[in-house]
């Protein structure tokens, strides 16, 4: 109790400086208000598979940006070879990634488990760079972009014109943050990850099968992250390389949010979110905004580590 | 017979010193590549026998090298000279990071340095009166006028120099120290060690062999660049290198490196677009099926039959 206290007074704090931040920014630089927004709802939706897999299986997933990448091009691939649309191949990608993040979890995430974090993060890290240059292999490092006539739609308030395409973010944010708080709270299958997250061998004593937990988490953030390259693709351009950035800025996320916060991602991802494009918006220091998250997280990790000192 | 072992260093030295003599220029150049690569794989194993995981090298790697570059353009300073410079850039840089980021441990820590190369890339890139901005910096000349020979002394000295300061390591207290760390570290911290002062000391060390070799890189090539310089190669090949050769060693590094560097010659030339994909494999195939490494499994299957 005392820990879930402390967790949602925390959120509240994150969730006024998003407020003010909105306040703010909202009659001074519309547009870095609503990119932002939708910027940080990509952040967030890209995060929580994989604070999903860190809370519940508990391994740090270096290869999470590159599944991302991967269902990118497993769109692209299914646009071009059978004209199916981008939006329409979440499904197929929702189902391929479930299977390849079964396979990929029997296969070697399973043999980590037990052993040092330093294996850990090795193993992902290998991962990581294999799915990476296996793209550049297949698909060369040319960037990709899908001619699609629908992402540019607009709006216009006023003299204020938006891109209207990109809340598909929020969208998407939101489905997969309810789905996922329903699945854990309402579901048995989602009550007993949760219990195997908290404490995998008292869930194993009550009959948990933690072993098939670990594969269902597993597989259903893969397939999450999967289908949501498809929906990234539409509007970005895609190469292999594109996936690293969102693995840090996504652990960047989790870090700041505490481990199995799920709500406090969307409001850490809101903050970055529109501070990196409040940046992205003055000309000339545009280059810099990438540097924000890291700043942030390397700031927002010390203070942590002191206040545990502290008390 | 049993040779001493000094006697036995300096022979492998000599025989090394030597061989410009009898080899050709394409013979050299592998062996420059595999001799920087073997420097940085080894930096990154003495920071990981205390346990921390750095996947910053390709960072500090590229500090150095635009240390050397930059100082040796700007105040005209001998480039060996300017490479020593680089290398202490690197050094003061990781130990003012590292007094604030060693604080952090397991995941924290390294993804922490996994950022460092990204954040060191986009102020490089961004400073382009300082540093050339995105097309970086091209030297007037390689250094000593890209005589093969000379480079490969120069690369050679900067490798026994990580050897040596691996070895110095592996057999002083700092060894204990380290294990002591990597095992548990509250224990190592009621017996009295200093974590936080060894690991900052050791990050500080580590980088500046890294930034020392970066600025060789630069010099051997003449120019620095923030995509080649901060390139991912150089964190990710010396970590397929250690541990294919072995962890917690010096000679596994070293063992993996020569073999690694005269495999990835192969395959570039077999697989040119995507030949990293092997070291990918290398790297999850070594955890998952040998995580001692060659040297350490040799070393078991040695100690195995002297014990029948």
């Amino acid at each position: 109790m005392n820990i879930s206290h402390k967790l949602r007074q925390s959120n509240y704090q994150i969730a006024m400086i998003s407020v003010i931040l909105i306040v703010v920014l909202g009659p001074w630089k519309p547009h870095v208000l609503v990119e932002g927004f939708q910027r940080a709802c990509l952040y967030a939706v890209i995060a929580l598979p994989m604070a999903l897999i860190l809370g519940i299986v508990g391994i740090i997933n270096l290869a999470h940006g590159n599944y991302m990448m991967l269902g990118a091009y497993f769109a692209y691939s299914l646009n071009v070879y059978i004209g199916m649309d981008p939006l329409v191949a979440i499904v197929p990608a929702l189902i391929a990634f479930f299977l390849i993040g079964m396979a990929s979890y029997r296969a070697i995430i399973k043999y980590v488990l037990g052993t040092p974090e330093l294996n850990q993060l090795l193993l992902t890290f290998g991962l990581a760079m294999m799915l990476e240059q296996m793209a550049n292999l297949i698909w060369t490092s040319r960037p990709i972009k899908l001619p699609l006539q629908y992402v540019s739609a607009s709006a216009t308030i006023g003299s204020f014109t938006f891109g209207t395409y990109e809340f598909i973010y929020v969208g998407a944010a939101m489905v997969v943050l309810v789905g996922l708080q329903l699945f854990l709270k309402r579901t048995r299958m989602g009550q007993a990850a949760l219990a195997v997250g908290q404490n995998p061998r008292g869930a194993k004593l009550v009959g948990i099968h933690v072993d098939r937990t670990y594969l269902l988490v597993f597989s259903l953030s893969i397939a999450l992250i999967g289908a949501l390259g498809a929906i990234f693709m539409t509007r970005h351009s895609i190469f292999p390389l594109v996936g690293g950035a969102f693995t840090m800025k996504s652990f960047c996320l989790i870090a700041m949010a505490g481990i199995g916060n799920l709500m406090g991602i969307l409001w850490c991802s809101l903050i970055l979110g529109l501070a990196e494009n409040f940046v992205l918006s003055f000309r000339g220091y545009a280059g810099w905004a990438d540097i924000l998250f890291f700043a942030l997280i390397v700031l927002v990790i010390m203070v942590r580590s002191h206040q545990r000192k502290v008390k | 017979m049993k040779i001493p072992r000094p006697l036995l260093y300096l022979l492998v030295l000599a025989v090394l010193f030597s061989l410009p003599f009898f080899t050709g220029v394409y013979f050299l150049n592998v062996m420059d590549l595999i001799l920087i690569y073997m420097a940085l794989a080894l930096s990154w194993d003495m920071l990981l026998r205390s346990g921390q995981i750095s996947f910053g090298m390709a960072g500090f790697f590229g500090v150095g090298g635009y240390g050397a570059a930059l100082l040796f353009l700007n105040t005209g300073v001998h480039p060996l000279v300017s490479i020593v410079l680089g290398g202490l850039v690197a050094g003061v840089l990781a130990w003012l990071i590292g007094s604030a980021v060693l604080q952090l441990r397991g995941m924290y820590f390294a993804i922490v340095t996994l950022a460092l190369a990204e954040i060191f890339r986009v102020i490089v890139r961004n400073l382009p009166d300082l540093t050339g901005g995105p097309e970086g910096t091209i030297l007037p000349q390689a250094i000593f006028a890209g005589n093969s020979t000379y480079t490969y002394w120069l690369v050679l000295s900067v490798a026994v120099l990580s050897v040596a300061v691996s070895e110095v390591f592996r057999h002083t207290r700092i060894h204990f120290a380290l294990t002591s760390i990597r095992n548990d570290e509250i224990v190592a911290k009621s017996s009295g060690i200093d974590v936080f002062k060894y690991l900052v000391f050791l990050f500080a060390v580590t980088s500046a062999i890294q930034g020392i070799t970066g600025g060789a890189y630069a010099h051997i090539y003449g120019f620095v660049s923030p995509e080649g310089s901060f390139s991912v190669d150089f964190t990710l090949l010396p970590i397929a290198m250690a541990l294919l050769g072995g962890m917690h060693s010096t000679w596994g590094p070293v063992v993996g490196a020569v073999v690694l560097g005269v495999v990835s010659e192969f395959l570039k030339l077999q697989i040119p677009y995507g030949h990293l994909m092997v070291y990918g494999i290398i790297i999850v195939v070594a955890i998952l099926f040998f995580p001692q490494g060659i040297v350490g499994t040799l070393g078991q299957k040695m100690k195995k039959t002297s014990s029948h």
